[in-house]
């Protein structure tokens, strides 16, 4: 490995992967708030990512595309925040079943579209860059503001949900539906209320971090997800429960992500070995954030 | 995401009266057919032909009728293992790779004792398919117990990771070098299951599925392992109070889950398989959760809920050789059933339970809900 010609792209590289992961996991933090934890992240990517560039495929917009994208993970997010919560059933098992839908749906309807289970190419424009004076700045510029527009998107998308939860009546709401939901009655509010807004903004969230997935290959590939919005609920973890802290955890991930796509470079370890990478980086992350936080206690 | 009881509730605390849940069971299966009709419907270039080639290929001839019955001995085991983590209040999200991993030891165990007599041979693959998948369960057993890490996501995080080493392992290391799939060398046909219903791939191995729930059974029902197992199932905190190492009951049943699922894979291999091909276990982990599910995680129940299970695969494979529609729907029609059984709809329509759960407060869903439902039982 070069050091010099390498680092550069293989940082812009891990700033570009930590896009879905930061969508993600921003958007689990809301449902993660209001005290459930959303495994049905996983799912929700992966509908986003199939129907943002099916959507975009066939308007030839990739706006719409995108809109496309989220509205299917919402609607999604919508059957199941509705199940959970008006059946009282349990948030796991319909997570899982949120997860199960997604990939056998995509898998039947990639079937029934394109003929193929497997890998899905699309003649599709590049997301447009947002081009800045800032991206003057050498080495930072390039790697921050280079970026294309979802990934800015959701850095902002990070300060916004930063300004929503500690800054506005309803992130209160939220955060007490979360820790003590008998206040939340006890001001005549309704906690599944903000459950299940929580949930959508979840789905909405899955929907940009799929699109943006698919959209930035050009391609749909089968388990386009693979393991992010797992990923993601360690991040949210991992970050304190905080956006500040949900960034830097999803810049830890992205890291792991995209040093072993560079690794297959220079690195004699077979390829299965380096696609584990993420999952062992994220399972060490969680094992010490756990064992950070027991040290704390004591 | 701090330490929760989550899984879904034990045969052993059922609310609902035996008819009414047979009712509710009733309905579940029946959704579950609808939703499928309604998928073929949907999809099926030729819809009498895919709805003939579903429900009733599977019992269309010995050949199909003997692998559908095959494919229930994995899906027992595996069913079971889940079951006996939620009894305990775990979440086993691990068990592809368990099951996978499971394989793979049977397999390389067969491979490398060629000379020892057979039924040592078939009893210690049959271990270390057990002790792989025990094994890497128990590593999130152990990470809960000491840590207090959330078994959900670790046993995933593990199972995503150990699913691509047994990809590498299979494609590198073991591969067989004569094949052009990407598999590992068959074993030896003296260690195989014997087949009782030739040319389908049934075998003996049927009767160890079998024998197995039939034990957990009393095991679950009978000993002080099981009692113990279930009133920390249904109450951590009572249980602590009755003296009951709560720990262990973290780390164990994981651990047992965990091993269940690799003999699964395990008796995979030794009755149907024969040799590890790349991703021969795929689902096996994800259909064993909705085992569990029909079956209320009571041990006998899972031996009929493998088979519609079973069923349900079988018809969908036909399906997808007969026409265009992919054999996914299944992973579709299990959601269907994950989400009417875990939402109670069936018991809303027919059990008593209707009052009860008006009585909750309003505050309580989710992981909230699930303590008030604790508290109540």
């Amino acid at each position: 490995m070069n050091f010099a010609t390498d680092l550069v792209p293989m940082l812009s590289g891990a700033v570009a992967a930590m896009t879905p992961l930061l969508f993600a996991a921003l958007g689990g933090l809301f449902t993660e708030l209001t005290g459930m934890l959303n495994i049905a992240l996983e799912g929700l990517i992966t509908l986003g990512a199939f129907f943002g560039i099916l959507g975009a495929s066939a308007t030839g917009n990739l706006a719409l595309g995108v809109a496309i994208g989220v509205a299917a993970s919402t609607l999604t997010a919508l059957l199941y925040g509705e199940i959970t919560l008006r059946f009282k059933a349990n948030v796991f098992i319909t997570g899982l079943a949120t997860n199960l839908l997604a990939s056998g749906i995509t898998v039947v309807l990639s079937q029934q579209l394109f003929n193929t289970k497997g890998v899905v190419p699309f003649e599709l424009p590049d997301l447009p860059v947002v081009t800045t004076g800032l991206s003057r700045i050498p080495l930072l510029g390039p790697l921050f503001f280079g970026q294309n527009i979802l990934a800015m998107s959701s850095w902002l998308a990070a300060i916004v949900a930063w300004v929503v939860i500690r800054r506005t009546p309803f992130g209160m709401r939220l955060r007490a539906t979360g820790s003590n939901p008998k206040a939340v009655v006890a001001l005549g509010l309704k906690p599944d209320r903000y459950r299940l807004a929580a949930i959508l903004i979840s789905g909405a969230s899955c929907g940009l971090a799929g699109s943006y997935l698919s959209l930035n290959l050009s391609a749909y590939v089968p388990n386009i997800s693979s393991g992010r919005g797992w990923i993601a609920l360690v991040a949210i973890y991992l970050g304190g429960r905080r956006p500040a802290g949900i960034l830097a955890a999803c810049l830890l991930f992205a890291g792991a992500e995209a040093f072993s796509n560079y690794a297959q470079g220079f690195l004699d370890v077979p390829p299965d070995f380096i696609l584990a990478i993420p999952y062992l980086v994220t399972l060490a992350a969680l094992v010490a954030g756990a064992a950070v936080r027991r040290a704390k206690e004591h | 995401m701090a330490e929760t009881s989550r899984a879904p509730r034990t045969h052993g605390s059922r609310r609902s009266p035996v008819g009414g849940k047979f009712a509710g069971l009733a309905i579940t299966l029946a959704a579950s057919f609808a939703a499928a009709i309604l998928l073929l419907l949907i999809f099926a270039e030729d819809f009498p032909t895919a709805l003939r080639l579903f429900f009733l290929s599977p019992f269309g001839n010995k050949y199909y009728f003997g692998n559908m019955l095959a494919s229930t001995v994995p899906l027992m085991l595996a069913g079971l293992g889940v079951s006996l983590a939620f009894a305990s209040r775990n979440f086993n999200l691990g068990g592809e790779g368990q099951v996978y991993a499971g394989g793979l030891a049977a397999v390389v165990v067969c491979l490398m004792m060629p000379d020892a007599p057979p039924v040592i041979v078939q009893i210690l693959a049959a271990l270390a398919g057990a002790a792989a998948g025990g094994g890497i369960g128990s590593v999130s057993g152990a990470l809960k117990r000491s840590l207090g890490v959330d078994e959900l996501i670790s046993s995933f995080l593990i199972s995503a990771s150990v699913v691509l080493i047994v990809d590498y392992l299979i494609t590198g290391p073991f591969q067989d070098q004569s094949s052009n799939f990407q598999t590992t060398m068959a074993i030896a046909p003296a260690l195989r299951f014997a087949r009782i219903m030739q040319p389908s791939s049934l075998s003996t191995g049927i009767f160890l599925g079998l024998a197995i729930c039939l034990l957990a059974k009393l095991a679950l029902d009978r000993t002080r392992f099981g009692y113990e197992l279930r009133v920390f199932g249904s109450n951590g905190e009572f249980a602590k109070y009755c003296g009951i190492d709560t720990g262990l009951y973290t780390l164990l049943p994981m651990g047992l889950s965990g091993a269940l699922h690799g003999l699964a894979g395990a008796a995979m291999i030794m009755g149907s398989y024969y040799k590890a091909m790349k991703g021969f276990s795929g689902g096996v982990g994800w259909s064993a959760i909705s085992v569990a599910l029909i079956a209320h995680n009571n041990p006998l129940a899972v031996i009929p809920s493998a088979f519609f299970l079973a069923y349900l695969e079988a018809g969908a494979k036909s399906v997808m050789v007969g026409s265009n529609v992919s054999s996914e729907i299944v992973a579709v029609v299990q959601s269907v059933i994950f989400f009417l059984i875990t939402a109670k709809i069936t018991e809303k329509l027919v059990g008593p339970s209707r009052r009860r759960a008006k009585k909750k407060t309003e505050a309580g869903t989710g992981r909230t809900a699930t303590r008030q439902e604790e508290a109540q039982r």
